[in-house]
């Protein structure tokens, strides 16, 4: 169980210093805002949701109302149903208690990870998805209290291409998630209408539910033919 | 901090515990379902399109380096090697676009 945990957490490194970075950027944006270094803190570890931090704290900011903030930020974590549903095999087995802290610390980043290492070794599991998930939830956690602290004098590391890491991370990931022919279709559906819906301007988190759920629409049309060929 | 930051710190933690729940819930039920291929598939889909969604509206050199990524990562199929080939062909497209 700890070597599987270790084994997470030093693959996921790389991504956890890109997350270190938004981190470094969204602590200052959420100081602006008026939350204290300790709130940030406090905010990271208990919501350990990137996309949704931010925009509720900008909704909050430009609004000043609680729940507009509260909806917005959470309307944007609709993706991990999915996300969290993926990993009933990973967790299956596990004490309630343990699942529980298993999907609090799943973001974006481990469960993409733990999703691509398990296709290419099926021992890989819920040990490894704690141990990147911990790694992930702890820099995160660190990074916004610290931006909110000395995010000022950071510079512009994204021109550097340090944004571009992630989506090179998740094509590497999409590659060991790639099972064969028949994923050909339900991918390219679920990527134009991504880029489709992204493109009229609505936030990138609901075009990947968009996207997602349009090539599983796609996947269910293609095996309902294969049935009827069968 | 005053009870409004604290509201919202508050209720968007419960917020998102709840959606990580509901899918936890929704995982064991379509797992003992007929639709149980949809777990098999949803991985890739949401993976596909993450990466889908950080290209969109982006120019031209994002979506080539994104193409040297992809290249790279079929070839490997390791992460890290594709983040360091991604990245370099990111810095080196934005620096020769100027």
């Amino acid at each position: 169980m700890m070597d599987a945990m270790k084994r997470g957490a030093l693959a996921i490194l790389p991504l956890a210093f890109g997350a270190a970075i938004y981190g470094f950027a969204f602590g200052l944006l959420a100081a602006q805002v008026g939350f204290p270094w300790w709130g940030v803190g406090l905010m990271s570890a208990s919501i350990h949701a990137g996309s949704s931090q931010i925009v509720a704290v900008e909704q909050f900011a430009t609004t000043g109302t609680v729940l507009g903030a509260v909806l917005a930020g959470a309307a944007l974590n609709l993706r991990y149903v999915g996300m969290i549903a993926a990993l009933s095999d990973v967790l299956d087995g596990l004490p309630l208690r343990w699942k529980l802290l298993a999907i609090h610390m799943t973001g974006d980043e481990n469960w993409a990870l733990t999703m691509a290492e398990r296709a290419k070794s099926p021992e890989i599991g819920a040990p490894f998805l704690l141990g990147s998930g911990l790694v992930m939830i702890c820099v995160w956690t660190g990074s916004t209290a610290v931006g909110a602290l000395i995010g000022a004098v950071l510079p512009d590391l994204e021109r550097f291409g340090l944004g571009f890491a992630f989506t090179a991370a998740f094509i590497a990931m999409a590659r060991g998630l790639w099972r064969g022919r028949s994923q050909i279709v339900p991918w390219i559906v679920a990527a134009g209408i991504t880029v489709g819906v992204v493109s009229l301007g609505v936030p990138q988190a609901y075009g990947i539910v968009a996207g997602a759920l349009a090539g599983l629409g796609a996947r269910a049309v293609s095996r309902r033919r294969a049935e009827a060929v069968a | 901090m005053t009870g409004p930051y604290w509201a919202v710190i508050a209720l968007l933690a419960a917020a998102a515990f709840l959606i990580r729940v509901a899918g936890l819930a929704a995982g064991g039920r379509i797992r003992a379902s007929r639709h149980a291929w949809i777990l098999d598939d949803l991985p890739g889909l949401i993976v596909v399109s993450l990466v889908a969604s950080s290209l969109a509206g982006q120019p031209w050199p994002t979506w080539i380096a994104a193409g040297i990524a992809f290249g790279v990562g079929a070839m490997t199929n390791h992460v890290i090697l594709t983040m360091a080939a991604g990245v370099a062909a990111f810095a080196g497209l934005a620096w020769l676009a100027g």
